[in-house]
């Protein structure tokens, strides 16, 4: 069969550069970077933190190059879940998928609890009130998912760009701003070098996401689009970071940051006073454009295509009039609320980042194993070939077991302390995956077959039997009567 | 190895099966579509003209410019216009590719869901 994607082929409407790029920043920077940028700082003593942001894109280029080749050899939308499958096996591989779906939950519900929270600030309303923004965000991007509302192209780059851009400019602003200092900008490993480790493993949370761009390889208008995304959306978050994390260790005390759930708006605040703190609010609310729409789609989607595989109960597949699949929809939107009251009852959204970056560095180093595996399996040619790849993607699958370790490990909360929790939620999740796909699917498999050979018996294929032909075999006499 | 006459056949049944099927109309009205099928064992290529939901021609060759390509053996195309496997299943295994956007690839895939539930 010939590969999908290794030639041109001109479709009515594709994705280029730009759209690409886009899409893979616009589904990496979600309102919880900025805390991201925060737990950074928890390890980074001063203005340190630029230095991990940039040793972490460093690394995470060596990620774009892997998930590149990957891309090249299955370029489809089942992406990872393929890619894992035939490096690992299918067990592993629906295991690991199902767990790292959880981080589109985790990320839906962090940023609802987060412009939630922000607006009920900017507001002055009492704090129970974030609860019901929560609610209300929830509800209007479930309405509009179940109506089939998508997001065109064309405003996931706008925003995407808008929301980049309006940081960075705010935290040059906060950078030139009188008043302010530049404490041990080199000092990442000055007091402690694990603290070091530590915040380069969460500066690999600044760029989670952003390897999804690879289920829009289908629709690129060339093989080498979605490898072009992938290296120049991580220097688009790179920069925008770097500088947000310059502004608030020039302008922010980090005390005052270190429990704010909205630390966009103090230096939008510290910066531009009122206006400023409008803009970024502005800029937070409409992160969750790109969030909600590329978070409730690639989910749902992943939901509808694993039950209709039979690897879900068929439920899931359900579709309304709109062609969506509510039910996956339903599901994504009440774990989502679920999570974010969760969030807003205990105030652990530092647990969530760290979470978030450990799923994140297990994936790159599973990922980077797989590639291992498939370069001795898959010898055909593919668009893009990382140099020197067996070695780089051996040292990525150790470097980022690592980073797992070091942030599953870590209490962003109190940086001095380590604190399995994260890891153990992550065990958790990893461990009801393992247990579904055990124990769970073999049944669901089973009665799937059986509605399916039930169907066959009520409905015999409607396909005309073929005649058969016998070949006349020259070198045999035929037979006397 | 599917004849071009065995696929017109599929390609005939497939498209009662949809323009009749009153659930899957309304669901697919806001879609109109070009779809190419290759078939990658006999190098037959096919068109489905889509609008508003309503399958208005399946020509032999390429007409138009595509808004889906779809290839995969020509035994696969004339067992999925019957109904007598799952495309999810297919697409997921690597063994039917698909150009396009990702909700046009579930669409598409929604037609023989709703057609035929338990394939």
């Amino acid at each position: 069969m010939s590969q999908p994607g290794t030639g041109e082929v001109h479709l009515r409407r594709s994705v280029g550069t730009a759209t690409a790029t886009a899409t893979s920043a616009g589904l990496a920077f979600a309102a919880i970077d900025y805390l991201g940028v925060v737990s950074i700082m928890a390890y980074a003593p001063g203005a340190s933190g630029w230095l991990a942001i940039g040793i972490g894109a460093g690394l995470v280029f060596l990620v774009a190059g892997v998930f590149s080749e990957l891309n090249g050899l299955y370029p489809t939308a089942a992406g990872i879940r393929l890619y894992l499958g035939r490096a690992l096996g299918t067990r592993i591989a629906l295991t690991a998928t199902f767990t790292y779906m959880t981080t589109v939950v985790l990320v839906i519900a962090a940023d609802a609890f987060l412009i939630g929270a922000a607006v009920r600030y900017v507001l002055h309303e009492p704090a129970a009130l974030a609860y019901v923004w929560i609610v209300v965000l929830l509800a209007v991007a479930t309405a509009a998912n179940l109506r089939g509302v998508v997001l065109a192209g064309w405003v996931q780059t706008v925003v995407t760009y808008v929301v980049l851009s309006s940081t960075a400019i705010v935290s040059v602003i906060a950078i030139f701003h009188v008043g302010g200092s530049f404490r041990t900008p080199l000092h990442l490993f000055g007091a402690k070098p694990l603290s070091g480790i530590q915040a380069i493993a969460f500066a690999l949370f600044l760029f989670a996401a952003f390897e999804w761009v690879t289920t829009t390889a289908e629709e690129a208008r060339g093989p080498k689009v979605i490898t072009r995304a992938l290296f120049l959306a991580p220097l688009l978050i790179w920069a925008c970071s770097t500088l947000f994390l310059l502004g608030l260790s020039h302008l922010v005390p980090f005390a005052s940051l270190h429990h704010s759930a909205y630390p966009q708006l103090l230096l939008g605040k510290a910066a531009l006073g009122t206006v400023g703190e409008l803009w970024m609010l502005a800029i937070t609310v409409l992160t969750a454009l790109n969030t909600f729409n590329g978070g409730f789609l690639v989910a749902s989607r992943f939901i509808y295509a694993a039950a209709r595989e039979g690897n879900l109960p068929s439920t899931m597949a359900r579709l309304n009039l709109n062609a969506v699949p509510w039910v996956a929809v339903l599901v994504l939107a009440g774990s989502s609320a679920i999570l974010a009251a969760l969030i807003f009852a205990t105030g652990q959204w530092l647990l969530l980042v760290a979470v978030g970056a450990t799923l994140e560095a297990g994936i790159y180093a599973l990922a980077s194993a797989s590639l291992v595996i498939l370069r001795r399996k898959e010898q055909r040619d593919r668009p893009f070939r990382l140099a020197r790849g067996r070695g780089l993607a051996i040292a990525g699958t150790v470097i980022f077991s690592v980073f797992a370790l070091a942030t599953g490990l870590a209490d962003p909360a109190n940086s001095s302390r380590f604190s399995p929790e994260p890891l153990l939620v992550i065990v958790m999740l990893a461990s009801l995956s393992a247990l579904y796909v055990n124990v769970g699917l073999p049944r669901v498999q089973a009665r799937a077959a059986g509605r399916r050979a039930a169907a066959a018996a009520a409905r015999p294929s409607r396909r005309p039997a073929r005649p058969t032909t016998v070949e006349s075999d020259p070198t045999v006499e035929p037979m006397e009567p | 190895m599917a004849t071009w006459d065995e696929l017109s056949e599929a390609l005939e049944d497939y498209t009662a099966s949809c323009n009749t099927n009153d659930r899957l109309r309304k669901m697919q009205r806001d879609w109109t579509r070009t779809l190419h099928f290759i078939c990658s064992d006999t190098d037959v290529a096919f068109t489905m003209v889509v609008e508003a939901g309503e399958i208005t021609g399946t020509p032999a060759g390429h007409h138009g410019v595509p808004d889906i390509v779809v290839t995969t053996d020509s035994e696969t195309f004339c067992d999925m216009f019957w109904g007598d496997l799952n495309p999810v299943a297919k697409y997921l295994r690597g063994e039917i590719a698909v150009r396009g956007s990702q909700e046009d690839v579930m669409r598409l895939d929604a037609i023989s869901y709703v057609i035929w539930p338990d394939s």
